[in-house]
């Protein structure tokens, strides 16, 4: 199984341990990943709210790329790929828009790949069967609460398939690797991160939300697939104790991080301590590692 | 609030404008409230999605593009979601978000458009974004020197911010899209 790869600015920067993470899951479970040749930022909301020209042939350069490389894409960032599965269905449907966009950035441009995200790659086309059969530390005892935020469970087809209230994706993932995922209401509430360097405040009241939430519900850790969603919900906390008057303290890890630790993959590639909210002490507790590793 | 019902509200030039950016029929909408009633932002504005949604078929282009909503939008799509009427509330609003630009409208749209700016000057010289670049430019230029800058040292102990920018191979034809895009839209 191989894909062409769009890691997405994220991954040079803040949502490093998720790219990593990821592509230590993938290569254990024996998919491939060929990183796409020159790929450009997606141009995520400042594309998209200022020219819906820029913000399709951003994308489009980048999967126009991979159109060479015949390959389907992966790729880990809830924006990045809203944003490519967008472009490319609104592409492959007007054929006037692509002429126009081939013609704007030099290149033929079809529309023709799938575009994937690395919860589908890893629940569907791996499949939690393979997925179980890789487990050597089952997370036994791990409550987690699955959040999948806006970005996640907003896709047009979610929408279709009536998954954009209630999404399983994450919380099958993590019942593969031996965790407890929680039912809980906020899954797929929002926490405001396209507002983080502008409406900080609208921000901390959304993510102490839904922290607070999980708390109440007995979570040990907050699960995550998206790099704004984990940077918001780690980066606040302390803002949003003040807020609520009550200690929240919750970690907030990216699901592939436990189910690489569940796999028994080294933990160096899995950056558990690259978050703000130290995950170690209840991992720990739970015995799924051994500190000293870290340290 | 005293409200233009006339024919020429009705089909304002202003509406049709919107409708054309968004690619919308604003007619569909007949305020039934499911997109407010999503939205995580709501609580904190003056002007909920639905009454932006009238303002516009009302022809209040002052109204509109001078209120907070505009703005405050985590752009989650929850109002596209629960809309039954399947318009996309978050073109609408991107429309409207272009039409400040033009007119400088004041309220939210200067942090907002100084961060959009910084963001794609970054994708413009490199090809890619590099955080520690986007989060000093925007503090420096919205003035906002403080605010988020103040997060930066955590970042930087867990080397979470990209330090150095990576530059792309085909800078160059990158930049001739940018150019060819300013001259199709400024026409
Ligand atoms: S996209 Fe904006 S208007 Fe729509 S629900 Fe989200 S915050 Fe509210
Ligand atoms: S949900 Fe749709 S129809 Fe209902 S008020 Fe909002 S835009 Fe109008």
């Amino acid at each position: 199984m191989k894909f062409a790869y769009y890691p997405g600015c994220s991954s040079e920067g803040s949502g490093a341990e998720y790219a990593r993470a990821s592509e230590a899951v993938l290569e254990a479970l024996g998919v491939e990943l060929e990183e796409i040749d020159d790929w450009v930022c997606c141009g995520a909301t400042p594309a998209h709210a200022t020219s819906h020209l820029l913000s399709i042939a951003l994308p489009a350069i980048s999967c126009a790329s991979a159109e060479k490389q015949s390959l389907d894409i992966l790729t880990c960032c809830a924006c990045c790929h809203s944003r490519l599965k967008q472009v490319n269905q609104e592409v492959r449907d007007d054929p006037a828009l692509r002429a126009k966009i081939s013609e704007i950035i030099e290149e033929d441009y079809r529309g023709s790949l799938n575009i994937l995200h690395v919860t589908e790659v890893l629940a569907r086309e791996v499949g939690l069967e393979a997925i179980k059969a890789r487990v050597r530390t089952p997370l036994k005892g791990l409550k987690v609460a699955c959040y999948y935020g806006c970005l996640m469970s907003r896709m047009p087809e979610a929408l279709m398939s009536d998954k954009s209230e209630y999404p399983m994706l994450l919380d099958n993932l993590m019942d593969a690797v031996g965790a407890e995922p929680l039912d809980w209401p906020y899954k797929t509430e929002c926490c405001g991160a396209a507002l983080t360097l502008t409406q900080t405040k609208t921000v901390i009241r959304l993510s102490a939300d839904v922290l607070q939430m999980a708390k109440q519900n007995g979570a040990d850790m907050l699960v995550v697939a998206c790099p704004l969603c984990q940077a918001n919900l780690d980066i606040y906390q302390a803002e949003a104790e003040k807020l609520k008057g009550e200690r929240l303290s919750i970690p907030v890890v990216y699901f592939v991080q436990l189910m690489g630790l569940a796999m028994d993959l080294d933990p160096k590639r899995l950056c558990l301590d690259r978050l703000i909210v130290d995950p170690m002490p209840i991992l720990a507790q739970k015995g799924f590692v051994h500190g000293a590793v870290y340290l | 609030m005293k409200t233009d019902l006339t024919d020429k509200a009705l089909h304002s030039e202003f509406r049709q404008k919107v409708e054309a950016l968004s690619g919308q029929n604003l007619s569909d909408c007949y305020q039934c409230g499911k997109c407010s009633g999503g939205c995580p932002v709501e609580p904190f504005v003056e002007v909920s999605p639905t009454r932006l949604i009238r303002m516009v078929q009302l022809g209040m282009e002052e109204e509109a593009l001078n209120s907070d909503s505009v703005w405050h939008c985590a752009g989650c799509g929850t109002c596209n979601g629960r809309c039954p009427m399947g318009i996309d509330i978050v073109r609408v609003k991107d429309a409207l978000r272009k039409l400040t630009k033009k007119i400088h409208y004041k309220r939210g749209s200067l942090e907002a458009w100084t961060f959009y700016e910084a963001f794609l000057d970054c994708v413009r010289n490199f090809g890619r974004l590099t955080e520690i670049g986007l989060m000093g430019g925007y503090n420096i230029n919205s003035g906002w020197l403080m605010t988020n800058v103040k997060k930066a040292p955590w970042y930087l102990m867990r080397n979470k911010l990209g330090v150095s920018p990576h530059t792309i191979k085909r800078v160059d034809r990158l930049q001739r899209v940018f150019k060819r895009i300013e001259e199709i839209e400024g026409q």
